[in-house]
């Protein structure tokens, strides 16, 4: 059990976006409510849309009269749950790739792998994902004058999941390799391989236990640079799942989100930012406080291995001592016996 | 020798690298391969023939490398000026709050965590809206908050809001990695000796966890390079991203990828020399 008040918070907080989000599909099909204008309860106008934040409209309402709040819960399960599958994915690739690159390379071709693969962090990752991803996500118009994606709505998602996934492996695979192989070269893996174990009971036995906890923290921090790579492409306006665009001639409405995901909230509502601010942030905050659960999360899970022993340890002091006392009595017992 | 044998090496694949990602655009929307090679075969013919290289400005055809010296030197001097200041208030405040008693680094560390977990977008809006709001208060315009075209240039609002996350980053980075430092047993040595806590912890501290900061460093770069391309989107900067992404061919993301990279590349191997001459390990890092 993990004792950690920060895991659970950050955990908490996941769950209830997540289950929340799906309720609101089940129960009330995500109907987004709509407010144009309020009235009083004599029937006199007091606003008009766009409302600022307030107790009816906890994040505001767009120039539309949409209510955010709504909006961002009905795109919390997608944002989130394509988040934590591409860390997922990100984590378990690395870990296959970095499998060979750990038990079957000598130490000198890995770290001069290692160094090769480190050029891989001068290419910056936003950018070539939104060079690569624009074509996949934005509506294209062919010659008749007809909208259409090059790509169905599953091969566009399966698409930005895979490269999303496959542009971070090198580093990561790398990453993990190493971490590996510094368990390796631990002592009691030297006594296991004396004792007999194959490659495969050490790695069953002793490096997947020792690896575990620490690739949950790797996810962690993984999901977080999903979260930031998908507030960068919603504001450059490459959505998850597809970008609408809208190309009448006369009066283009902006380019939409197709399911209100949250990367596409944060690009239609950017560039309000100096006429309505709140507007604006209500998106780009739900992200903050998504990165801040993944935060907690990694932190407190780290807490948590670090701590988890020394709870067990005191209780074997203490039933020790018990066993001691108890061993005592007896032979105290055994005397008198004899005595007798 | 085998040195520089080395970084030739990864820079070769550094830009091997960027060559082959500047063809996946092309492979994704005629899903044929024999274009991809075809489309790298140009993009290599163009890197190596940079001084002929062209773009369109304004419908025009402009030799490429006439023009994008003085952008280039633009977002060179911003990354950097945002590195450096990142850096030096990182290791001032990091030795600053290592003075100071437990339970105030505590509470320091959980508002690290918090300021973390900031989304870049949302600094960049922050400061955009702080500006505004001093002015509309108080009638001092701190500095522009966007350029208005190529010949204007606004440094301090886009240092601004590229340093502050790579700040926080390094900030956390060093505190945790100087407090392990500090648990160890040379520490406790030379306290026992009598030597003051502030030299134990600027020289001894600082000098062995300059590795660990250094290898941080690379992911923090990586970060502030896509932060690079938003910055200048937002502010109006035209800069070399600007020409990236204005002009959205495999070409051009390849040449302004590697101009971006060569002299960070450069930097990077001079620290690593300087870092392994003064830790004296002997070892190549």
């Amino acid at each position: 059990m993990i004792r950690s008040v920060k895991f659970w918070i950050g955990f908490f907080i996941l769950v209830v976006f997540i289950i929340s989000s799906l309720g609101f599909e089940l129960f009330y099909d995500s109907k987004v409510r709509q407010v144009q204008l309020l009235y009083d309860d004599q029937k006199n106008l007091i606003g008009g849309a766009p409302f600022d934040p307030s107790l009816m409209f906890p994040l505001g309402t767009d120039p539309l009269g949409y209510d955010i709040s709504h909006k961002v819960l009905q795109g919390a399960k997608f944002t989130l749950i394509a988040v934590i599958a591409i860390g997922v994915f990100r984590v378990l690739f690395s870990f296959i790739v970095a499998i060979p690159f750990a038990f079957y390379l000598p130490d000198n071709i890995r770290k001069g792998l290692d160094q090769l693969l480190s050029s891989f962090y001068f290419i910056p990752l936003t950018i070539v994902a939104v060079f690569i991803l624009g074509p996949i996500l934005r509506e294209q118009l062919n010659a008749q004058g007809e909208e259409f994606f090059l790509y169905s709505f599953f091969a566009r998602v399966s698409l930005e999941v895979i490269i999303l996934t496959v542009l971070v492996v090198p580093l990561l695979g790398s990453m993990i390799g190493n971490m590996m192989a510094s368990i390796l070269k631990e002592d009691f893996i030297e006594s296991a391989q004396l004792l007999g174990a194959s490659k495969w009971r050490v790695f069953k036995k002793h490096v997947i236990p020792h690896m575990l906890p620490k690739l949950v923290i790797v996810w962690c921090q993984q999901c977080v640079q999903v979260l930031i790579i998908f507030t960068h492409l919603g504001y450059l306006k490459l959505f998850f799942g597809g970008t609408d665009i809208d190309f009448n001639p006369m009066m283009a409405d902006p380019p939409k989100s197709m399911s209100n995901e949250w990367s596409g909230l944060v690009g239609d509502y950017y560039t309000q930012i100096h006429a309505n601010p709140y507007i604006a942030l209500g998106p780009i905050i739900m992200f903050g406080i998504a990165i801040y659960a993944f935060q907690l999360i990694g932190e407190g899970f780290q807490q948590h291995i670090q701590t988890r022993h020394v709870k067990k340890k005191k209780d074997v002091r203490l039933n020790k001592e018990r066993e001691m006392k108890i061993e005592q009595k007896s032979s105290f017992d055994f005397i008198e016996k004899r005595g007798a | 020798m085998k040195i520089i044998k080395k970084l030739l090496m990864q820079l070769i694949l550094t830009i091997v690298s960027i060559i082959l990602i500047s063809g996946l655009p092309e492979l994704i929307m005629n899903k044929n391969v024999s274009m991809y090679f075809n489309k790298i075969k140009d993009v290599c013919r163009d890197i190596f023939q940079m001084n002929q290289m062209t773009y369109f400005n304004q419908g025009k055809p402009r030799l490429f490398l006439d023009d994008i010296w003085s952008p280039y030197i633009y977002s060179l001097s911003i990354l950097f000026g945002a590195l450096l200041i990142a850096f030096c208030m990182a290791q001032l405040l990091t030795w600053v709050t290592l003075m100071l008693p437990m339970f105030i680094r505590g509470a320091i560390k959980n508002l690290l965590t918090f300021l973390e977990s900031l989304p870049d977008l949302l600094v960049f809006a922050l400061v955009q809206m702080g500006i505004v709001l001093i002015y509309k208060k108080t009638g001092v315009l701190v500095s522009n908050v966007a350029s208005m075209g190529a010949e204007e240039r606004i440094y301090i609002v886009p240092i601004v809001c590229l340093m502050i996350l790579p700040f926080v980053y390094f900030y956390k980075m060093m505190i945790l990695l100087a407090e392990e430092e500090l648990s160890k047993q040379y520490v406790e040595m030379s306290l026992a000796k009598g030597m003051r806590r502030i030299y134990v912890l600027v020289v001894h501290v600082t000098r062995n966890t300059s590795e660990g900061i250094f290898h941080f460093s690379k992911s923090v770069l990586w970060f502030m390079i896509s932060n690079l391309l938003l910055v200048e989107i937002i502010f109006n900067i035209h800069g070399i991203t600007h020409y990236m992404y204005s002009d959205f061919r495999p070409e051009m993301l390849a040449a302004c990828l590697i101009l971006l990279v060569i002299p960070f590349f450069l930097l990077y191997a001079l620290f690593e020399w300087v870092i392994v001459h003064f830790t004296k390990r002997g070892e190549w890092v």
